[in-house]
């Protein structure tokens, strides 16, 4: 991994004190380290790949299961719920370009024009998000029930037919979708954009005649890394998201989040639950992977945290 | 050189601004709205007339209250425990070099990108090989492994900002390591610590996916909506969503504001990027 | 009695196989608690090792003696008993508090059987208690239950009021002389829907899938409920009915949801969009659908003519239950007529106690007259029961109605 050198550590450079000293000096960032890290191996690494054990194993709810490193669980559930899997591509798909073609504009708009509001309008992207997932996707049911304001006036103007509605249809969970991880997109664009060097962007206007050359050869190239970094903290996050098309869609919209919730949770079919989720494990740590040919894991990491 | 063409473009830029931020405002609006609904009988989805008596009663439905007071239990735990074993890590890999920090900075980002129905199947398939029985306990474990991340990445920001030379003052003039940090570092890295406890708070109070798959009977505050959802969440629900807001909001501005006068203090220029402190 | 769970049981014990002879044992005791029509077959059974805990035939000779109660804590579905003048606790909780000089805690966290199952399962596999006194399992969760001895069975002394129960729900198959459950209300699962979005009168199960509905139309995601009320509208008795059956019933059901008529299959969740008018027609329960027409005057429950299906939700004492005693207090209290009818008032369900009619007759003479509450004879020759199909092949029905569900 690729990582920009930290700042030199000041102290154990200086040579002060003998090599026991040293050698406590080089046990302190291990004691710093280890608690932190003993929870992260023992809280997310062992249990992601333990999903491998429980995914092996056969038998059914009530009488228990047992190990019998049944792998061909994988393709079988693959198989079954290969609908739900791809519409989990499909919709964060769809979802992350909105997000992108809505959050740029909003980015630009932030990082070079907004001048003094651009906290305010920082702080006012992030502000709805310190709201529970669940109350916010249940407030856009009352929004977009089949009697409610929105649903009258699409009628009314025409957008939607008489007999149309938005609740429980495929745009209403991309639209969800969109809605809850729009920031996740907006600000590692926003940062990317924000660290840009006027001076080139002034240079390439003067240089090219028109705006758009200018914006084309400058300004999305620097953008580039926030593009990436966005979309990828809105895409894989958004592959596992099932509350918008259990809240907001039906049957027919649900994705591979559903069916590992209600598998691990209401079914007890814990093999074919822990092998999706597996499998979708792999699939992010496989784009996380290609991300990391592109950018640092540092660039994704605060942008995750931004 | 301002052209006619120009303000156009920034016009339309804002407008676009605009109605992205009315968008993500859209529910906020119908959040807050309804928690002033007098709404008769057992639903609160159409405007019934303006009423105090939820904010007045929030308490009124019950096993709400109790949820919200469990919530905030854990958020608490969370933070403690999230900003005291994230600081220590971040203080770890900026400081120092040893073997492993590649590897480590891995370990931290992961569990931000891995999507959280599989941090929850995962925990719950772990719990139940486990034989550990779903609960509070565990619901805690799940949300200092998530916010973990979020600590050590918010602080390790602080911690390259900041000056080295006063700890290395402090070192030459024989104070140890121990001293150094607890005197020094740590206080330095105070408005640093406040945003990632802030953080890590606001995560851990709101968290439903991963509280679903572990919490086993325990009901926090999302939890308590989500089943309260399937018949009609009540106007009380809105008022607490509405008071996290504005709490976590006030925490914020203050946060702001101490950091700026801090940065004041020591004459570094106010980090323009960090309108949140986060 | 079920031959398979049987020739399963030998060929376990015989063949060593990894199903442990606890499973076996309990997956026979399974078989044999849903197929307990048969009392003969239980009187023999009575004596297998394993079993004899779980045997509903064995009169019981528990006994709870009178100790202080503290707090009770019971678990019931939402919306599902008398509720105090603005926004005040229940009186039927208060007046049991009072009699009894202890507390309740009233959790409104019982939102569908196989979820609840699935929270509390641990607890019950490690032997132990569930946070809880008292539960309201639908017939047959509280079969399951009981089956794997996750019950106690309750101290009759301490609930003399069983005698008020009605005749019908004395001897339900799973628990044939009600050692374990008392019924807490019973309820029809049919048709609830809108005339007036519908734009007629509904008359028929099959009106559910009438394309000018399409989206506009939800089912239960519990088989039990939609399947059987769709095998009956197919002309076929849902009680006796077989797996194949229900396979094909689910079959259609799957047909409709793809084509989009089938709008969501939902638990109790229904009732939202059904008073937002999102819904015009939908499988649904009697109770609910006379408390929401205080919300929406518009909606009707129907009775289809094919029929419809009947259950009861039924009150619990799980194992290593604080207070089992107490929780036999409010079992007692409950089926006094008097607090029955302030419940039967509120609820609007099926009142599984005697008397109680006579006592709303004065105080609310509308209301003893429903149908959906007091049925007469002509209505309850309609209602049919739940099926009985076996461990095992309820397993296969549930996985088939979870792929038609999509999850």
């Amino acid at each position: 991994m690729s990582e920009a050198v930290a700042p030199a550590p000041g102290k154990g450079s200086r040579g002060r004190g003998g090599p026991s000293l040293r050698r406590r000096r080089a046990l302190i960032p291990l004691l710093f380290v280890l608690p932190g890290l003993a929870w992260l191996i023992l809280f997310y690494a062992i249990p992601i790949v333990s999903q491998v054990w429980v995914s092996t194993q056969t038998g059914n709810p009530d009488d228990g299961f047992v190990q019998t490193w049944n792998f061909s669980v994988y393709p079988d559930a693959v198989s079954e719920y290969l609908p739900q899997i791809g519409r989990s591509f499909l919709y964060a798909g769809t979802a992350t370009l909105a997000c992108l073609i809505i959050s740029f504009p909003l980015a630009y708009f932030i990082a070079f024009k907004a001048g003094r509001w651009r906290n305010l309008m920082l702080l006012l992207i992030i502000l709805p998000f310190f709201t529970s997932l669940i109350v916010r996707v249940v407030a856009w049911q009352t929004l977009l029930t089949d009697d409610g304001l929105v649903v009258n006036t699409l009628q009314a103007i025409g957008i939607l037919g008489p007999d149309g509605r938005l609740l429980a249809t495929t745009f209403a969970v991309i639209a969800g979708i969109t809605y809850n991880f729009l920031p996740f997109m907006a600000l590692p664009l926003y940062a990317s954009l924000e660290r840009m060097d006027r001076t080139l962007l002034e240079a390439a206007s003067d240089l090219y005649a028109s705006k758009i050359t200018a914006f084309r050869k400058v300004t999305l190239p620097l953008a580039a890394p926030g593009i990436f970094a966005g979309t990828l903290l809105t895409f894989i996050p958004a592959i596992g998201d099932y509350i918008n098309a259990q809240l907001l869609g039906t049957p027919n919209q649900f994705m591979v989040g559903n069916v590992i919730q209600s598998q691990y949770l209401t079914v007890r079919d814990y093999p074919t639950a822990a092998a999706l989720s597996f499998v979708v494990m792999i699939v992010v740590l496989i784009l996380i992977a290609i991300a990391l040919r592109f950018v640092s894991t540092r660039q994704l990491s605060e942008a995750a945290a931004a | 050189m301002r052209t006619t063409a120009d303000r156009i473009r920034t016009w339309l830029l804002g407008t676009w601004s605009l109605l992205a931020i009315l968008f993500l405002f859209a529910p906020i609006f119908v959040i807050v709205l309804f928690s002033f609904n007098d709404n008769q009988g057992r639903f609160n989805f159409t405007w019934q007339g303006f009423t105090l008596k939820h904010w007045k009663e929030p308490f009124a439905v019950a096993g709400l209250g109790e949820a919200m007071g469990t919530s905030l239990l854990i958020a608490l735990f969370t933070t403690l425990i999230a900003v005291a074993l994230g600081t220590f890590v971040a203080l770890a890999l900026v400081r120092y070099r040893w073997r492993g920090r590649g590897a480590t900075n891995g370990l931290v980002f992961l569990p931000l990108a891995t999507p959280e129905v599989v941090l929850g199947a995962a925990l719950l398939g772990w719990f139940l090989t486990m034989g550990l029985v779903r609960g509070f306990v565990t619901v805690l474990i799940a949300h200092v492994m998530f916010t973990l991340g979020y600590v050590v990445i918010t602080v390790r920001a602080r911690l390259e900002g900041m000056d080295t030379h006063i700890e290395e003052a402090a070192a030459d003039l024989g104070a140890g390591q121990v001293t150094t940090l607890w005197k020094i570092t740590l206080p330095l890295l105070a408005p640093g610590l406040a945003a990632a406890a802030l953080l890590s708070f606001a995560i851990s109070i709101d968290d439903f996916v991963v509280s679903n798959f572990t919490a086993g009977q325990t009901v926090t505050f999302p939890l308590f909506v989500y089943g309260a959802a399937r018949q009609g969440v009540p106007p009380q629900v809105n008022v607490f969503a509405t008071a996290i807001l504005v709490i976590v909001v006030c925490l914020m501005f203050a946060n702001l504001a101490w950091q700026r006068r801090a940065a004041r203090k020591e004459g570094i220029p106010v980090p323009e990027a960090q309108p949140l402190g986060i | 009695m079920a031959p398979e769970s049987m020739d399963l049981f030998f060929e376990k014990i015989v063949e060593g196989d990894d199903v442990t002879r606890r499973s076996a044992l309990k997956r026979l005791s399974a078989g044999a608690a849903m197929m307990s029509g048969s009392a003969a077959f239980l009187a023999a059974c009575g004596g297998v090792e394993g079993t004899s805990n779980n045997d509903a035939n064995q009169d019981t000779d528990v006994s709870h003696p009178k100790t202080a109660i503290g707090t009770l804590v019971v678990s019931n579905w939402p919306l599902y008993i008398d509720e105090g003048k603005g926004g005040k606790p229940s009186p039927t909780i208060t007046g049991w508090q009072k009699a009894n000089d202890a507390k309740m805690k009233y959790l409104e966290d019982y939102n569908d059987n196989e979820e609840f199952y699935a929270k509390v399962r641990q607890e019950l596999e490690n032997d132990q208690g569930i946070g809880r006194d008292l539960i309201m399992p639908t017939d047959w969760m509280a079969a399951r239950w009981i089956e794997q001895g996750y019950a106690i069975p309750k101290d009759k002394n301490n609930v003399p009021n069983e005698k008020n129960l009605i005749p019908t729900l004395r001897k339900p198959p799973y628990d044939a002389n009600r050692n374990y459950t008392l019924p807490w209300q019973s309820g029809i699962t049919g048709i609830g829907y809108n005339p007036k979005k519908c734009g007629r009168k509904l008359t028929s199960v099959n009106d559910l899938f009438d394309p000018k509905f399409k989206g506009r139309v939800t089912m239960f995601s519990e088989w039990r409920d939609s399947a059987g009320l769709v095998l009956l509208g197919m002309g076929k008795d849902s009680q006796t009915a077989s797996k194949d059956d229900y396979l094909e019933a689910i079959n259609k059901i799957g047909e409709e949801s793809s084509k989009g008529q089938i709008r969501r299959f939902t638990g109790n969740d229904y009732t939202t969009d059904l008073a937002k008018g999102n819904l015009w027609a939908c499988v649904a329960w009697s109770g609910d659908l006379v408390q929401l027409k205080a919300e929406n005057p518009d909606l009707e429950f129907l009775i289809p003519e094919e029929g419809a299906v009947t259950w009861s939700d039924n009150m619990l004492i799980p194992q290593k239950a604080k207070s089992p005693y107490g929780a036999e207090t409010f079992m007692n209290y409950v089926d006094e007529p008097e607090i029955a009818a302030n419940i039967a008032e509120y609820v609007n369900y099926f009142c599984p106690v005697e008397g109680v009619k006579e006592i709303l007759t004065k105080r609310n003479p509308e209301l003893a007259n429903n149908q959906l509450i007091f049925p007469d004879k002509a209505t309850t020759d309609q209602l049919r029961q739940y099926p009985n199909l076996g461990a095992a092949a309820d397993r296969e029905v549930t996985a088939a109605m979870q792929k038609v569900t999509g999850s």
